[in-house]
């Protein structure tokens, strides 16, 4: 009991920070002082560059900043201002015409008549508007940034899609009771952990058209050498070459993604599915077994038991993957840059693996245009936080949070 | 009675089996996974053990993983080389006039050393030139220079004084040093001969590739800046966070939500918007330290501008502060009582048991800083800082065609985070899963 009684200590019974209400300052004083290295760094190099990166922005910037020109940067890259208002107008219009519709519930039914109308009337306004203003932006805006937000798109719908369905395959095989899951756990990591150049030039060898391992398998398959994919120096799209193959005409514009994307959209798979898989166990693991006992008990089988307990309970991991999927798809750098650049240039072949992030740092490092790397990279946020709004609007409802 | 038991067997077996087969296929789909999980390594390691001829011949299993080449080598050999002063040296070099020369016959190399001898259009039996200089003259013991030359072509050279058993054997064309060709050591030198040893050097032999890379992709140099990059980023991560962390989690003061929605936000900013503005920061303080200090290089091509920006990541924090929370007052306040302030609370109490978090932060951090690639690209031009990430990404384009080169350079660059992981793989794996959870 003698520590009880015994006195505060000395320090804390003099002056200002005397008595409880000392106390409280001293306490925010530590505070700040313990929070001043990260916030300082956090500012230096994360928060003041965002305004700094703005001001870049608006000004033409080549290396030493130039003249000032407002938006200018932003309306190269998505054309006349009208475009724009068009695009944009019309796009929150459909959202706002989605978000009215989907507030409707039945007690509403006075005013569900007229919200509807107001719905179906920003609908078609919206729609109106996206018809005039899109072909015009394509056609005035900056054909690269276009073109790299369709490659960015077509690597998202490949890659995506697939990670989560495989990965979610394999964390419920891992899941039933099954021997040495370490070692299985630690074999379908290995891609994640291992360091994504040196991984990529492995793939790239694997790739590669004369020598490689997957072309040297089709061979032994007895696919004749003129015949033999050209992977990552292929930029025909994989409409058109399967087309090619059963001796049909494709139309260009369902050539789809270049081949070389394809092989990059491949890779980008092989990596994440073992991480995604991590990730869906534990979820796996959240979900309480006497769900499944009750089910079970009340006769439903191991389909059932997936399609109503399973997947909807791990939709929350499934809506987080599918989220950090897309936004690590328009972040990716690192493996197409390795894949697809090096000695060669940005994009190869043919630009059709230029991504946004690869054109933004085409424009930073290869052309130094500062001012325009940083509108575009403005730009792409935008893409990616509709992008964002767009998946939380559409999981609503559909993620269980328990 | 007797049906009945036998009925309710026949249907256990019938389970049982079933049960079987589903088992197996489990374990079937689990192994085609792997397989697909794996074969890039077995391609990776299988191309760095192949020789450029296998590689472009498609040889599927390289000489180099078979006994064949350590086993069938000639016996250890001693050549006597005569020195004998030169009179006419009419070698590609005009600079130097050696004093002595010598023989080396050469019947015999391994299939790498051949196949580089080739490419240089040079073939067996070669005769290694052994020129020596003394610039002191005062004997054998002390030619400080030598010079090897096949077929007139410089070889090698050392500019060193010979020191016996030293001498790895003459460079092959371009290669560096080519010990493991056969090996040379010369254990007995005297004015008019040297005697040289022959041998087979087996690791040497066996690890060929791995060491022309890492020679001249420079390895050495990108594995020590990668691991001091790694290391001070992790050691300014745990730092910043643990702190940050603390006040986040455990103390009372004005602005709180503000500086934590601050830190929320951080999270959000898309690293392609703030590149192009950290880098002009960056180039800012270059010119800033260069024209207040006097410092060259204070921060672009060093490892300031590596590691610094990255010293405080949100995720972090966020990771760390949702675990001191979890920490029950009663402890801190008996240890209040103690006397125990939250300086001493943070490092003596709060840091021992939160080793599972921060451990998981040191593996994604460690990960993390290893990885960076486009960040050095842009505030490294020169090898000094330079790691090995970038260093790789350059050799892929330097040794462009020859792929067993470029994957036992990946393989090198692999090695350190794979180690890493095997060692702790558990709290790896859990750490990865707990962040996906938090979301």
């Amino acid at each position: 009991m003698a520590t009880i009684e015994q006195p505060v200590t000395p320090a804390s019974n003099r002056g200002l920070f005397a008595g409880r209400r000392g106390r409280r300052i001293r306490e925010a004083l530590q505070a700040y002082l313990f929070l001043l290295p990260g916030t300082l760094l956090l500012l230096a190099f994360n928060l003041l560059p965002v305004g700094y990166a703005f001001y870049i922005s608006v000004h033409k910037w080549r290396i030493q900043r130039g003249d000032f020109i407002g938006l200018g940067n932003y309306l190269k890259a998505l054309g006349a201002p009208m475009d724009v208002v068009w695009v944009v107008g019309g796009l929150s219009l459909l959202a706002g015409a989605w978000m009215i519709w989907r507030s409707i519930k039945p007690e509403t039914s006075g005013r569900g008549f007229l919200l509807r109308g107001l719905a179906a009337l920003m609908l078609i306004i919206g729609g109106l508007a996206l018809v005039l203003g899109f072909p015009d932006m394509l056609a005035n805006g900056d054909e690269d940034l276009f073109r790299s937000l369709l490659i960015t798109f077509f690597y998202s719908l490949g890659t995506v899609p697939l990670q989560i369905v495989l990965s979610f395959l394999l964390a419920n095989i891992l899941f039933q009771d099954i021997h040495g899951k370490t070692t299985w756990r630690i074999l379908y990591f290995l891609p994640y952990v291992t360091v994504t150049v040196a991984s990529a030039a492995v793939w790239t060898s694997i790739f590669e058209p004369r020598r490689g391992l997957i072309n040297l398998a089709l061979a032994m398959l007895g696919v004749t050498e003129e015949n033999l994919p050209q992977w990552l120096f292929e930029a025909t799209g994989i409409g058109t070459l399967i087309g090619q193959w059963l001796g049909l005409e494709v139309p260009a514009w369902a050539g789809g993604p270049s081949l070389a994307l394809v092989a990059v959209i491949i890779y980008n798979i092989w990596v994440f599915v073992g991480y995604n898989a991590v990730i869906y166990l534990a979820g796996l693991g959240a979900v309480p077994r006497e769900l499944y006992e009750a089910a079970r008990i009340d006769g439903a089988n191991r389909w059932e038991l997936l399609r109503h307990i399973t997947i909807p309970l791990v939709s929350p991991t499934t809506y987080f993957l599918t989220m950090m999927g897309v936004l690590g798809t328009f972040k990716a750098f690192n493996h197409i840059y390795v894949m697809t650049k090096v000695g060669r240039t940005l994009g190869f072949p043919q630009g059709t693996t230029m991504t946004s992030s690869i054109l933004i740092f085409k424009h930073f490092w290869e052309r130094n245009q500062f001012g325009y790397a940083s509108a575009l990279a403005f730009v792409l946020t935008g893409v990616m936080l509709s992008l964002t709004w767009i998946q939380n609007r559409v999981s609503e409802g559909r993620v269980f949070y328990g | 009675m007797v049906s009945t038991t036998a009925t309710a067997e026949s249907e256990t077996r019938k389970y049982r089996i079933r049960r079987g087969i589903v088992q197996g296929l489990l374990y079937l789909v689990l192994t085609l996974g792997a397989v697909v999980a794996i074969f890039p390594f077995a391609w990776m390691l299988l191309t760095a053990s192949k020789t450029y001829g296998e590689h472009s011949q498609k040889t599927f299993w390289p000489a180099g993983l078979t006994t064949r080449p350590y086993t069938n080598l000639s016996p250890v050999q001693e050549i006597v080389v005569d020195m004998h002063p030169t009179d006419a040296w009419h070698g590609s070099i005009a600079s130097f006039s050696p004093l002595m020369e010598g023989l080396i016959p050469v019947n015999e190399v391994s299939r790498l050393v051949a196949e580089r001898l080739e490419k240089k259009d040079l073939a067996l039996p070669l005769n290694v030139l052994i020129l020596a200089l003394d610039t002191t003259n005062d004997g054998i013991q002390n030619y400080d220079r030598f010079v090897l030359t096949v077929d007139s072509r410089l070889a090698e050279q050392f500019t060193t004084r010979i020191k016996l058993g030293q001498w790895g054997g003459p460079d092959y064309a371009g290669a560096p040093r080519g010990r493991w060709g056969p090996h040379f050591r010369v254990i007995e030198a005297s004015p008019d001969q040297l005697v040289v040893k022959r041998g087979w050097n087996v690791w040497y032999m066996f690890f060929g590739n791995y060491i022309i890379a890492w020679r001249e992709a420079n390895f050495a140099l990108y594995t020590r800046n990668s691991a001091i990059i790694t290391l001070l980023t992790i050691a300014g991560v745990v730092v910043t966070g643990t702190l940050a962390a603390y006040a986040f989690a455990r103390m009372q003061f004005p602005g709180k939500g503000l500086l934590f929605t601050a830190y929320l936000a951080t999270y959000m900013i898309p690293w392609t918007v703030i590149m192009i503005p950290d880098y002009l920061i960056i180039v800012g303080l270059e010119n800033f330290f260069k024209e207040t200090f006097g410092m060259t290089n204070a921060w672009y091509n060093n490892w300031t501008a590596l590691t610094i920006p990255f010293m405080v990541n949100a995720f972090t924090v966020f990771l760390l502060r949702q675990f001191f929370a979890q920490i029950p007052n009663e402890l801190f306040d008996a240890a209040l009582i103690d006397g125990c302030g939250h300086l001493r609370f943070l490092t003596q109490i709060v840091l021992p048991i939160s080793r599972a978090p921060l451990m998981t932060v040191v593996i994604l951090n460690g990960i993390w800083a290893w990885n960076s690639l486009q960040w050095p690209l842009i505030v490294t031009n020169t090898a000094d800082w330079r790691p090995i990430t970038v260093g790789l990404s350059s050799f892929i384009t330097e040794a462009s065609a020859e792929t067993q080169l470029i994957m036992a350079g990946s393989v090198i660059t692999t090695i350190p985070i794979l180690v890493l992981y095997f060692f702790t793989q558990k709290q790896f794996t859990e750490g990865i899963a707990t962040t996906g959870l938090k979301g």
